[in-house]
């Protein structure tokens, strides 16, 4: 328990000292809350003693309500500080979240961990922001009363005080041995979480194959048994843990009870009055009440605790160095020297060099998996370079701010995304403060405008997740017209057009020709017509650079290029048909 | 059941419907509880006696132990009691748990691909299994322990009522009072509560569009911006969520105060009678030590009202799967002599849309037909009807005469191979990847086909060859490698219908040529369907339909059409222009 509530109070920051106020005040309605107790205990000693009047009757009214009265606003602010702190952590988990993102190297991301992030960024906090302060003040509060009740039976009799204390440390034994059985176990019952998200994950996603080759019995076997085993190692944490509950539970009653039967014997022999003894059996009841309260707390304790983890495993993503100044280039040349990259101990990129003066073109060619995209990656800094440096201007990218070395740059992914948002806002992500007119004129250049005017509510029609649907051509267009509008001096694409149909293909590569008018451009290219006009060709083979020069340099060389635009025409002069499948074999 | 009734289904038959199966354990937990709570009050009722016996002033200290005796063999036995209830519902719990996952991915095998396909599998994922298992606490704790919180305040209520009627009816007056004060919280609780569940929307709109964007984000320098936004949005969901505790928290505390707050009538009441002489002593001590724990396990069942809110919210997720429309077909094979398909006045409308008008066709058994038009005129949408993947509105489709919805689906798909752009592979090995096509293949039939869809010399180049693991897990295969080893497995299936829903549109240009090549193989001596954007790679099929706005405009060979049909001919042309391979030479 003390292991979790340090967790808790190290994660909260400077939310503690609300946790803390919410401490002190939960720990006076416990005070307050024993009114009834002496109200109790005043009228039954009036009854036995024979002084009992009215007054007796309504002055025991009176203490408990004024026990509620005090009650109720420590309860109130006690609440309400809990809240506020537990909300106000999870907002600071998740603009630390934010923060962290702002610094990770743009590699680093792809479509799994950002789903993951994402998860902890919404569901992960929520949990956190509801059970941490609840659990953490409830538990604290269980010690801190019964500590103080403690204290106060020993100044009332040592030897009561002393039964009180050994039932007490007893529970906390019971405590640590069920925290430390949830260690052990909860680390197999992730395992099995992982692995059912995983099957349930894989089928969703090749459901469509499974369905198709018709496998869904093996892959439901699949499933179900990770389903299974998410159960049978669910259930076997709860076997593990109901029993050491119940014997926490019966710890606190059966030293309730020896307080008790000590307190008879005191009196036997008498030590106690008769009066202190009966209140003592009343009392007994509710020494170990908040301590009870507090130790129900431990699976929600372990629940927060597990989304502390989490949180923190997930702000645990690489970060790169961002203490670079404010630059503005004097010239856009680009230098690639003696480039090294490894990831995941695998060498990616290898003494590769490349000059790339301004205003010229350099298509970028070669096999997938040869490191194409990586490069273009390193040029704008989306990872950081092992080995040699990169420049722009003449400057070391890493002598720049991320923001003031990326202002130089207009790129088009391969994976379009668009914001849930208008089409305006979206083409005016790439200059804030565009007039309308300069949207459209933007979007005219990415022969977008067309299309958009005939959408119902043309460029403040919604797109994005839940928007108006728009095929891929459309938002590729629409991406390049945010580009277009962003009006950097270099740019760096990805010609992947071929997903597109004919019709969207050639207004595609207009809006691209638009876009990287008299602009450097670095790009990987598939058109054999980019390739011929590029001022520069690099073959890319296995993170070498196995070719390099200008089109017709390259195909009076022979070898990797020369084969490569062989390749190329055959594909392209290839067609499907009885004849035509023949004349390819 | 008919549509009428399911319509009017609370969330809690659904609850019962599923638990259903384990009613036995269900009903073995709440009689366990019940017992437990029974047992919880003799130790009450012990010291009672124990205190009865003080009064009278008993000198053996026997007479007192059998009561403390008494006390704790039935604490222990109420803690075992809860110890069983819990564990049993636990048990039943995680079971309709599994069952429930399992029902829904069986559902999504049944269900139709589209509907499949419009949720993120992300989101499927996330409804089996973090939505799902979010049922666990209301299960599994509120059954037994709703039954014993709501049943101990009655016991003991009836219990006082037979040591006098009148301070029982005395006790209840808290009741109403701490009721009344709650329903101040019902004051302006709708605006209230909508503002915060809109926030709490919000900021996760907006931390998806933050993460998933933020490669967008970065590299338009709009990070500060965004930034500010997603922080606004989480300070405002805080915000909101902390006044909505501050207003009802006020309300809500004074119920948590006054409802366990029995002795503020029943103390004065107690001395009143006594003082008329109409009440005992022992009875008044009973009565004050049963009063401290009347009202405590409701304030402990009202902490369920929560749990009990959000289920119906996550049943009803639930359901979006449980009761989505299932594809129908007979169980029985039929026969078929020949592969010959129809379609007859085929009308589809996706989400109340209607994407095709009333098309017909007739594809014979071993041509080759394609299907080309404008990108969203529904060329793909009819490649996926014949392949079962959505139901025809109106008309029908018909293979070899017969209806394909006459047709089990395990039919329909062993005799079409479908391959997409979509290349799922699964998380196995390589050959196993491949071996889905036909389970029973041997690796030697693995191996040819992988050689026919030009694999085999990737695979070998793979860590462990053709035991290298594949999937998500294995991220080192190239889109185009991927697609390669989907035609392998398609091959391999040898089926006599094949439909390439465009996956012939890939990228990477050395890979073009491979996969063209490997289509060629597999397509020999087939029935195929191609949905081509490339008009020039279908140039020599049998059969080109022309589709333009979900109607057919034209059918023909490539001469008939370029002849007959303006809009073939443009397409055609633009196709050309954005061709590049005659500007090479």
């Amino acid at each position: 328990m003390f292991g979790y509530i340090k967790k808790f109070i190290d994660f909260a920051g400077d939310q503690r000292k609300k946790m803390m106020a919410a401490l002190v005040f939960g720990f006076f309605q416990s005070f307050f809350n024993a009114f009834s107790l002496l109200a109790a205990a005043y009228a039954l000693g009036a009854i036995l003693d024979g002084s009992a009047s009215k007054k007796t009757a309504w002055v025991s009214m009176g203490i408990v309500l004024a026990g509620m009265l005090g009650a109720y606003f420590c309860n109130c602010f006690s609440i309400q500080l809990e809240t506020r702190a537990g909300y106000t952590t999870a907002a600071g988990a998740r603009i630390r979240l934010a923060e962290r993102l702002r610094y990770a190297p743009m590699g680093f991301f792809n479509q799994r961990n950002l789903g993951q992030i994402t998860n902890v960024a919404t569901n992960t906090c929520e949990s956190l922001q509801e059970t941490l302060t609840r659990c953490m003040v409830l538990s604290v509060q269980g010690l801190m009363t019964t500590t103080a009740i403690t204290l106060m039976l020993f100044a009332f009799d040592w030897r009561i005080g002393l039964v009180t204390l050994a039932g007490f440390l007893l529970f906390l034994l019971v405590n640590s041995r069920m925290h430390k059985a949830g260690e052990v176990m909860s680390g197999r019952k992730l395992k099995s979480v992982e692995g059912a998200v995983e099957a349930i994950l894989e089928y969703v996603q090749g459901i469509a194959v499974i369905k198709s080759y018709n496998l869904s019995g093996d892959a439901n076997k699949k499933v179900s048994d990770a389903i299974d085993e998410e159960n049978t190692v669910s259930y076997r944490m709860e076997r593990a843990f109901i029993p050491l509950m119940s014997v926490q539970g019966i710890v606190t009653k059966l030293a309730g009870l020896a307080i008790v039967g000590c307190s008879i014997a005191f009196y036997l022999d008498g030590s106690m009055s008769l009066q202190n003894a009966l209140m003592m059996c009343i009392a007994s009841a509710m020494v170990y009440n908040e301590l009870a309260t507090g130790g129900n707390m431990s699976a929600l304790m372990r629940t927060a605790a597990l989304a502390i983890d989490n949180i923190n495993a997930t702000l645990n993503m690489p970060v790169m160095d961002e203490d670079g100044a404010d630059i503005a280039p004097e010239n856009t040349n680009i230098t690639v020297e003696g480039v090294g990259f490894s990831y995941d101990k695998r060498k990616i990129i290898d003494g590769v060099s490349i000059d790339i003066p301004q205003g010229s073109t350099l298509a970028i060619v070669g096999g997938s998996g040869g490191g194409k995209t990586t490069l273009c990656n390193l040029i704008i800094r989306f990872w950081d370079v092992n080995e040699g440096r990169i420049t722009l201007g003449g400057r070391d990218v890493r002598e720049y701010t991320l923001d003031s070395l990326l202002r130089n740059y207009g790129m088009v992914f391969q994976n379009v995304y668009l914001f849930n948002d208008t089409i305006a806002n979206n083409i005016r992500f790439g200059k804030p403060n565009a007039t309308l007119g300069e949207v459209r004129a933007a979007a005219r250049r990415a022969c977008c405008d067309d299309f958009i005017m005939a959408l119902p509510h043309g460029y403040d029609t919604v797109i994005g997740e839940g928007g108006a649907s728009i095929s891929g051509g459309e938002k590729q267009r629409i991406s390049v017209a945010r580009a277009i509008i962003k009006d950097s001096p270099i740019i760096i694409l990805d010609e992947a057009t071929a997903n597109v149909d004919p019709e969207n293909e050639w207004l595609l590569q207009q809006a691209i020709a638009e876009l990287t008018k008299s602009k450097t451009v670095i790009m990987i290219a598939h058109r054999l017509k980019t390739v011929r006009n590029a001022d520069q060709i690099v073959v890319i083979e296995n993170g070498r650079i196995a070719q390099k020069g200008t089109h017709s340099e390259l195909m009076e060389q022979g070898g990797r290029y020369a084969d490569f635009i062989g390749m190329r025409e055959q594909s392209i002069g290839w067609k499907l048909g009885r004849t035509a499948a023949q004349s390819v074999m | 059941m008919d549509e009428q009734s399911q319509t009017k289904r609370g969330p809690f038959s659904y609850l019962f419907e599923w638990a259903a199966p384990y009613k036995g354990n269900y009903a073995v937990s709440v009689l366990t509880a019940v017992l437990e709570v029974l047992c919880a009050i003799v130790p009450y009722y012990a010291v009672s006696r124990i205190v009865t016996l003080l009064i009278a002033k008993e000198q053996a200290m026997g007479a007192y132990a059998e009561w403390l005796g008494v006390a704790a063999v039935f604490w222990i036995a109420s803690y075992l009691l809860h110890a069983v209830s819990t564990t049993v519902s636990h048990k039943a719990t995680f079971t309709v748990i599994a069952d429930v996952r399992k029902r829904m991915c069986e559902k999504l095998a049944r269900m139709s691909m589209g509907r499949v396909m419009d949720r993120p599998s992300g989101e499927t994922k996330n409804l089996i299994v973090e939505r799902v298992d979010s049922i666990e606490p209301t299960l599994a704790h509120l059954v037994p322990e709703m039954t014993s919180k709501l049943m101990a305040p009655v016991v003991i209520l009836v219990y006082i009522l037979i040591l006098d009627w009148r301070v029982g009816l005395w006790s209840l007056v808290t009741l109403p009072v701490g009721l009344l004060a709650m329903t101040g919280m019902m004051v302006g609780y709708q605006g209230k509560f909508s503002r915060y569940v809109n926030s709490g929307k919000h900021l996760n709109a907006v931390a998806v569009e933050y993460i998933n964007g933020i490669e967008v984000i970065k590299t338009f320098s709009q990070t500060a911006k965004t930034y500010q936004k997603f922080t606004d949005a989480v300070h405002d969901s805080a915000h909101s969520a902390i006044d909505w505790m501050r207003d009802t928290q006020v309300f809500f505390s004074a119920a948590m105060v006054i409802i366990p707050s029995v002795l503020v009538s029943v103390l004065p009441a107690c001395v009143l009678y006594y003082l008329q002489g109409t009440l005992a002593v022992n009875d008044i001590v009973m009565i004050v030590v049963l009063s401290f724990g009347m009202m405590t396990p409701l304030i402990g069942a009202m902490s369920y009202s929560d749990d009990l809110g959000k289920i119906s919210t996550i049943v009803g997720e639930i359901n979006e799967i449980l009761e989505e429309e299932e594809l129908e077909r007979p169980e029985k094979a039929a026969a078929l002599s020949q592969f010959d398909i129809s379609g007859k006045g085929v009308r589809f409308a996706y989400r109340d849309v209607e994407v095709l008008h009333g098309v017909d066709f007739t594809f014979r058994e071993g041509t080759v037909n394609a299907l080309v038009g404008p990108s969203g005129s529904g060329k793909s949408t009819i490649a996926r009807l014949i392949a079962s993947m959505w139901d025809v509105t109106y008309g029908s489709i018909s293979i070899g005469g017969t209806d394909i919805r006459e047709i089990p689906l395990k039919q329909t798909n062993t005799m079409i191979a479908y391959v997409s752009q979509d290349n799922f592979l699964f998380n196995e090995t390589v050959r196993e990847n491949i071996r889905k096509g036909r389970p029973a293949a041997t690796d030697a039939e693995v191996e040819a086909c992988a050689r026919a869809a030009g694999c085999h010399d990737f695979i070998l180049q793979l860590e462990n060859g053709y035991d290298t693991v594949a999937g998500s897990a294995g991220g080192h295969l190239s889109g185009g490698e991927r697609q390669r080893l989907a035609i392998a497995r398609a091959m391999l299936k040898d089926a006599p219908i094949v439909i390439l829903d465009e996956a012939t549109a890939y990228t990477d240009p050395e890979n073009e040529a491979v996969i063209q090549s490997a289509v060629a193989k597999l397509v020999e001596g087939k029935t195929l369907i191609v949905v081509a954007h490339r008009l020039s790679t279908i140039t020599d099929s049998d059969q080109i339909i022309l589709v333009n706005g979900g109607k057919i405009e034209a059918a023909g060979t490539h001469e008939t059409l370029l002849e007959d049909c303006g809009l073939y001919r443009r397409l055609w042309e633009t196709h050309i222009g954005a061709k590049d391979a005659l500007e090479v030479r």
